[in-house]
């Protein structure tokens, strides 16, 4: 299934519909969409805008009405719905770890379900619970209520990976854990993708985590009607009508500065060690944050020295180049 | 981590482990008691020879495996129908027959006992079937409905976890839904076994023998000795089998639950 390699397959919905029975709109109304291989787009919306039913969609949980889902080039629909499902990784926001089963059959599941033999599931198993910083020696035995949320998530992640899935589906993954575990497990989600480049949708409503995770926003309005589908750093600089403008909210330019490093900016002459010092790979938001802190309009990386009107500059430049797109 | 280790630790303390070992002991050591008590005071009896004819090993042995076949057979039909009906009952698309299957065991139990023993009777005649009939209807309910509960409070969540990745419909039933069942199966079961134990005296009524039999001839010949043997083996039967009930619950409930 899937004639590609495992590292991520393009995804192409269709006009995609969904009526479902006795409701008088569509609750997803012809949804065209282009995600291209091992990249991650991030869907959102409202509550209830349809982008959940959209995502169920692509893995038939939901049966569509009418449309076509293309994986790798393959018809989606024309597959046996079960068999579909353990080829495509599936993470949801209650985690649905099965309580009776240890960590280690929960990760083997679908291995098993395919018929991996016994030493090769268990190999994989102990490999994804490594990977996602479970030490399988310790977790491999026990059951889910024994391990915290946090815990529970990230076998929830090795669990949807664990056949290897060229696309994976998750649905608010990160939605239920505190503030300080959920910045946690996406740092280390954003890890593990830039080495499987798995094709990923992720469905939030949070626009902070879809800049974040997102290679790709698809900002989506009522029946999934797509606002704008652009990168993050487009959408920010250009949103395409109000109603993608309110989901960015206020600080548009802050959560640009966000996603650029000061390595990107031009800098002047050595750097000097009486301004305030930033390290490479420091984003231009934490460096402004630093000039404003200290009352300055410079500080120093390794580089050399960055000033506020490059930090200015650099932010036009990437206005112009979006243009140009 | 390693305040997890502590706490699954903390939630079996070692004291409270075997303080449930020994609670389990209290039930099969009271039956012991009773039943020594019941042979000791027979033992000061003068039995007349009608008596004596009821109370001795041979009669009380074939009784006592009448009484157990009685309820064995029927609680293993009631586990082989109740299950599968319970789980038809339970999926959202039978909605509309459910009603009519709780119904019907709701009937079994509500109608009296013996009434159904006298009906079955003129249909079958009297013996062992007839008394597994009127046995089987009465005990069904409790199975039935806990199955049926026991497989709808399963957490959606899990159902849709488990369909994301591919299960098909029967393996989510044998391997989730079942499964996390299981508790409350076994629960309806041990009701329904204890139920059985008691309700399996009317098989006298029809000619099934068991421990009714001593009752009954002990209140028509007016020898209360025969009839409290009987009475007293019935209930002990029953706290056994409550308690081996309780022991399975113990060992087949899943782990990590």
């Amino acid at each position: 299934m899937f004639e590609t390699d495992t590292g991520g397959a393009q995804i192409q919905l269709r006009a995609l519909t969904k009526q479902f029975p006795g409701q008088a709109e569509p609750a997803v109304d012809s949804v065209d969409l282009d995600i291209p291989a091992g990249e991650l787009v991030a869907f959102v919306g409202p509550s209830g805008c349809g982008k959940t039913t959209t995502m169920k969609m692509i893995n038939r949980l939901v049966e569509p009405t009418s449309g076509e889902i293309r994986i790798g080039g393959e018809d989606v629909l024309a597959l046996p719905p079960d068999e579909l499902r353990r080829h495509i990784g599936y993470v949801i926001q209650q985690i649905g770890l099965f309580p009776h089963l240890t960590i280690g059959e929960n990760v083997g599941l679908v291995p098993k379900l395919l018929g991996w033999d016994r030493p090769k599931a268990e190999a994989r198993t102990e490999d994804l619970l490594a990977l996602v910083n479970l030490e399988p020696g310790e977790y491999r035995d026990r059951y889910p209520r024994q391990l915290s949320g946090g815990q529970q998530q990230r076998v929830g992640v090795a669990r949807a990976l664990a056949a290897d899935p060229p696309v994976m589906l998750m649905d608010e993954p990160f939605g239920a854990t505190d503030p300080i575990t959920r910045e946690h497990l996406q740092n280390e989600f954003l890890k593990l993708q830039k080495d499987l480049r798995k094709t990923i949708i992720f469905v939030t409503h949070d626009f902070e985590e879809a800049i974040k995770l997102g290679d790709r926003i698809a900002v989506l309005r009522n029946q999934s009607h797509i606002a704008q589908y652009d990168t993050p750093a487009n959408i920010l600089a250009n949103p395409a009508d109000d109603y993608v403008a309110s989901f960015i909210g206020a600080d548009a330019t802050l959560k640009r500065l966000a996603l650029m490093t000061v390595d990107e900016v031009p800098t002047e002459g050595p750097p000097d060690p009486a301004l305030p010092q930033v390290e490479t790979g420091t984003s231009l938001r934490e460096a402004l944050d630093l000039m404003v802190a200290n009352g300055t309009d410079r500080c120093s990386s390794p580089a050399g020295v960055l000033s506020y009107t490059a930090l200015c500059a650099s932010i036009g430049r990437e206005e112009v180049a979006a243009g140009d797109r | 981590m390693t305040a997890e280790t502590l706490r699954a630790a903390a939630a079996q303390p070692t004291n409270l482990r075997y303080g449930k070992g020994l609670r389990k002991l209290i039930t099969p050591v009271a039956i012991a008691i009773v039943l020594a008590a019941l042979y000791v005071w027979v033992g000061t009896l003068q039995l007349d020879s009608i008596e004596q004819r009821s109370l001795n090993s041979a009669v009380i042995i074939q009784k006592a495996i009448e009484h157990l076949r009685l309820t064995v057979v029927a609680t293993a039909l009631v586990v082989v129908i109740a299950i599968p009906l319970g789980v038809v009952a339970s999926r959202a698309k039978n909605r509309l027959i459910t009603p009519f299957i709780l119904g019907t065991a709701n009937l079994g139990q509500a109608v009296p006992a013996i009434g159904l023993l006298v009906l079955c009777t003129f249909v079958m005649g009297v013996g062992f079937q007839t008394a597994l009939v009127g046995l089987v209807a009465y005990a069904v309910l409790p199975v039935l409905r806990n199955t049926m509960v026991g497989v709808q409070q399963v957490d959606p969540a899990l159902i849709e976890a488990a369909r994301g990745m591919g299960m098909t419909k029967g393996q989510v039933l044998r391997r989730v839904e079942l499964k996390l069942a299981v508790p409350a199966i076994l629960a309806g079961l041990r009701t329904s076994l204890v139920l059985t134990v008691g309700m399996a005296t009317m098989g006298a009524f029809v000619a099934a023998g068991g421990f009714g039999e001593l009752i009954i001839n002990g209140l028509k010949l007016q020898r209360m000795p025969v009839t409290i043997v009987g009475g007293v083996l019935t209930a002990s039967i029953a706290f056994l089998v409550d308690w081996l009930g309780g022991l399975a619950e113990d060992l087949l409930k899943p782990r990590g639950m």
